[in-house]
Formats: C-alpha cells, sequence, structure tokens
C-alpha cells in the first residue's frame, strides 16, 4: 500500500511516497535554504502564496521520482496542525482536491505524530522492533514536546517548552551573535572548539511542572554577555564573511571567532542539551519507557546525539537520520498507516488547525 | 504616557492581563518593541490569559510560526516579525486581514517595518534593568 504525504505547515512545502509504513519511495521538500539561501539570515518563503507556487510542481516530482501515479495511492495523508493555518491549508486543499478527483482516503496528521513516525518508518525498514512505552522529544525551531507514547497512536502530553523552542533558541544566539540563518548548525559545528564550562549561566528555578522547558531565560543571559563586551566589530567580521562567501566552512569560522565566544557558544549548547536531556530523563523515569525517541530538527544536533549517547536512559535512544529530522513529508506519510488500517479518515471539513495538540 | 516597573517574570504577566483590561482596546494594534529577552513574549502571556481566558496553554513565542491566534473566536492574533526583513515576505502575512476581524492585534519586533503601522495603535516598549526586572511604558496614539 502507498500512501502520499504532504506537508506544509511551515517554511518547507513537501511531498513524499511511503510504502507500508517502512519503504521511501520518494522525499521531496522545497526549501527556503536552497532556494534563498543569497539573502541569508532570512526565510522568505513564508506563507500561503510560497507554498502555493510549489505545492503542485512538489506533488508532481514526488509521484515522478516514485514511478507511480494516483492511481497506485491507497490515501493521500496531510499535515492538520500545528502550523501557520495559511500554510496548513495549501496543503489540506490540495489534498482535499486530489482525493475528491481520484476517489481517494484522506488522512489528516498531527506534525509532531509525524516526527514521532520518522524514527518508526527508518526502525522498521532496519527491522528492528521498537518496544513501547516510547518516551518522545520533539524538538525543532516551533515546537519542544515531551510526549507518552504508550502504544501507536496513542499519545500523553508530558510536558512542553514554556516560551521559546530549543531550535528557536539556537538561531536567535547564533543571529545575535553575527551567524547566519539557520545558525543552529553552525554552533553545533563550533561547539566543540570552546569549552562547555567556559562560561556559567545562572538560570532562574521554574515554577510548576518539572517536565516543562524553558529556554528564554538562557537567550537572556546570552544577551546579557554580549551586552557586557564589545563585540561588535567580531560581529561585523563574521557578517562581512557571509556577504563574500554564503556558505563558510568551519575554519573560515574559526577563523573570525575568538576562543572566548567560542566558549560561549560552547557553554550554550551545552546548557541547552542538559536542560533537554535532563528532562527528558526525568520523564523516561516517571512513565518507565522502553524506547526514548529524540526527533525534529534539533535532533540534527551532534551535541544532543552524543550526550544522550551516553545519558543513562537504560533503554535504547532512537534519532532519525538528518533528512528525516527537519520538516518532511515521509513522516507524514509514515504516520497515515495506522490511521489507514483503522479506518481513520478525514471528512472534507477538514481543517487547518494552528493550535493542534496531540494526546 | 503610562510606565510601570515589573519585578519578575509573574509581574510582568501580571501587567499584561491589567494592561489588556484596562489600557488597551477592545480591537486593534499594539506594537511591542524590546530587545531579546526584554520579555515581549511574557507580557502576551498577560495579554491572553485576560483576552482569551479559554486558551489553557502555555502561550510561546511565534518566531517560527510567524503568527499564534488565541479564543474561539479569535481575539488575540500574536504576531512576531523576527524573522522577516523584507516587505514582500511581509506582504504574504495578510494582517490587513487580521485587523478587520475585530481582534487585538500585538506585534512583537515591528520596528522592522516602521511605515506600515496605522496611527491608531498602542505602542508598548519592554525594557530589561537588572535581574528580571523590566521596565514598560506604553504610548497611546491619538483617541482609540
Amino acid at each position: 500500500m502507498r500512501i502520499l504525504g504532504i506537508e506544509t505547515s511551515c517554511d518547507e512545502t513537501a511531498a513524499a511516497v511511503v510504502e507500508d509504513a517502512r519503504a521511501i519511495l520518494s522525499n521531496v521538500v522545497a526549501s527556503q535554504m536552497t532556494t534563498h539561501g543569497k539573502y541569508g539570515g532570512v526565510v522568505p518563503e513564508l506563507a500561503s502564496r510560497e507554498h502555493l507556487r510549489a505545492i503542485v510542481p512538489v506533488v508532481r516530482d514526488a509521484l515522478e521520482q516514485a514511478g507511480c501515479s494516483l492511481a497506485d495511492l491507497s490515501a493521500v495523508a496531510v499535515t492538520e496542525g500545528p502550523g501557520l493555518v495559511g500554510s496548513l491549508l495549501v496543503g489540506i486543499t490540495y489534498a482535499k482536491s486530489l482525493c475528491f478527483a481520484k476517489s481517494l482516503p484522506l488522512i489528516g496528521v498531527n506534525h509532531m505524530e509525524g516526527h514521532i513516525h520518522a524514527v518508526l518508518l527508518e526502525a522498521a525498514a532496519d527491522g528492528r522492533q521498537v518496544l513501547f512505552p516510547v518516551l518522545a522529544l520533539v524538538a525543532s525551531g516551533g515546537h519542544t514536546h515531551l510526549f507518552e507514547v504508550r502504544e501507536p497512536g496513542q499519545y500523553r502530553l508530558l510536558g512542553r517548552t514554556r516560551d521559546d523552542a530549543a531550535g528557536e533558541a539556537f538561531d536567535k544566539v547564533a543571529k545575535l551573535l553575527g551567524f547566519p540563518y539557520p545558525g543552529g548548525p553552525i554552533i553545533d559545528r563550533l561547539a566543540p572548539h570552546g569549552d562547555p564550562h567556559g562560561v556559567r549561566f545562572t538560570l532562574a528555578k521554574m515554577k510548576g511542572n518539572p517536565l516543562d522547558f524553558s529556554f528564554s531565560g538562557l537567550k537572556t543571559a546570552v544577551v546579557r554577555w554580549v551586552e557586557q563586551r564589545d563585540l561588535a566589530a567580531e560581529i561585523e567580521t563574521r557578517r562581512a564573511l557571509v556577504r563574500h562567501n554564503p556558505a563558510p566552512a568551519r575554519e573560515d569560522w574559526l577563523a573570525v571567532t575568538p576562543k572566548s565566544t567560542l566558549d560561549l557558544l560552547a557553554s550554550f549548547q551545552q546548557t541547552v542539551v542538559d536542560e533537554l536531556l535532563r528532562r527528558a530523563l526525568a520523564a523516561a523515569e516517571v512513565m518507565d519507557a522502553e524506547t526514548v525517541i529524540i526527533s525534529g530538527g534539533v535532533a540534527c544536533n551532534a551535541g544532543l546525539r552524543k550526550a544522550a549517547a551516553s545519558a543513562r536512559f537504560g533503554c535504547p535512544v532512537l534519532f532519525p537520520t538528518p533528512a528525516l529530522s527537519t520538516d518532511n513529508a515521509v513522516m507524514i506519510a509514515a504516520a497515515a498507516f495506522p490511521k489507514l488500517e483503522r479506518k481513520q479518515f478525514a471528512g472534507w471539513d477538514l481543517r487547518a488547525r494552528a493550535h493542534l495538540t496531540l494526546a | 504616557m503610562l510606565r510601570f516597573e515589573t519585578a519578575s517574570e509573574a509581574e510582568t504577566i501580571a501587567l499584561g492581563e491589567k494592561l489588556a483590561r484596562q489600557v488597551f482596546p477592545a480591537h486593534g494594534v499594539v506594537l511591542l518593541t524590546g530587545g531579546l529577552g526584554a520579555g515581549k513574549t511574557t507580557l502576551v502571556k498577560g495579554i491572553v490569559r485576560e483576552r482569551a481566558p479559554s486558551f489553557r496553554e502555555e502561550v510561546s513565542s511565534p518566531t517560527y510560526t510567524l503568527i499564534h491566534e488565541y479564543g474561539d473566536p479569535v481575539t488575540v492574533y500574536h504576531v512576531d516579525l523576527y524573522r522577516l526583513d523584507h516587505e514582500r515576505e511581509l506582504a504574504t502575512l495578510g494582517l490587513e486581514e487580521l485587523l478587520d476581524r475585530g481582534a487585538l492585534l500585538v506585534v512583537e519586533w515591528p520596528e522592522k517595518f516602521p511605515r506600515i503601522w496605522p496611527v491608531r495603535r498602542v505602542d508598548v516598549r519592554i525594557e530589561r534593568g537588572p535581574g528580571d526586572q523590566r521596565s514598560v511604558t506604553v504610548l497611546e496614539s491619538q483617541a482609540l
């Protein structure tokens, strides 16, 4: 059985065809990073108009690369939320039209459920069994959530960020220091060159749910650190580097980033990773997790992967490959298979839901 | 012009509630300026608590999602222009349309596009003091 997945919840217009919840027949992502790299630091493909431009060719490419036509599909799956309503609507409306024209079942998928299924799909492809209950940490530019997954399709929210998402904190700190968007991967590449204990951040203790995250206090601490120093010249040097070389290598960055700033980056990354893993460890213990899944764009972070591998979870910790960590439609199609089995189809009244929650 | 001082995150949230109850119009534009980490989203938590009490989840930063909606029907749109640099991108958000919906439009980083805002609006400026202290200045334009 083949499902066409469509994802337009944020900046990426994506379509993919997946077979039997394990084989990726195609995976097409039209991303602002490749299209608009020249803007550096900007993400212009933001709203419905940009998705509208991309949706038809992206779906066509996904079908072509999969070597199949609409007639070969068992269903069309689309992200119904959370995300930007205008963006979601493009994918939903297009998916509805395809289903209406070809009499196919329509399946609505939660974007975060998708991130979890990216990992389940890859495990299935490798013939690895995933034991439940699963603790899922979904961390990206827009989300930082902890879910308990008792069994496939059953989610309970354990904790979430109260302010900034983890990926957002990375990108904002990078931008503050003159690095281009997306800054997370750059910080990750430079962090090993700094001392992760070089800068000590004192963060306020939070009241309330101990499984909730907070990153805005850390962000403010970095802002203060920068304000206390005269970094204007250093920051300008980095901005100038990007103007001449849109994709600097690690050596280029190291040449324009003094040790004190490298220490800051390393310490910042260490603090974010500690915050993510500390709450994930506590959650895994509370729910007696048999498997931990870490997914979403921040799951690409090498520092996080390394730290998670040596953290004492007492059960396997699974990450998606980088291509399936960031937003894609493979995960949307993958998450739709259990719903196809249960005949959990959406009606024509399926609507975009900005604040859709899982659980 | 009104000036307030808050000493903690909780006080900043409470101030957001108070402004939403006593100062802000039923619908219209509130421009929220203040640097990274000033507490803009924290203030919005209070605004949403007052104007969209049915929303029980956490109000978080819309930097990535650009627009968050609160209330059913929507009474508060929380917009963040941090990631936008060109007016062309702004045009795709359809802010004028949101303005017609009789809700409060709260905008973070409005200073990136200084020329596009209506004259009738409320300007709120948040500044960081030491620790968790914040000073908040509210400036109402003409009669609203």
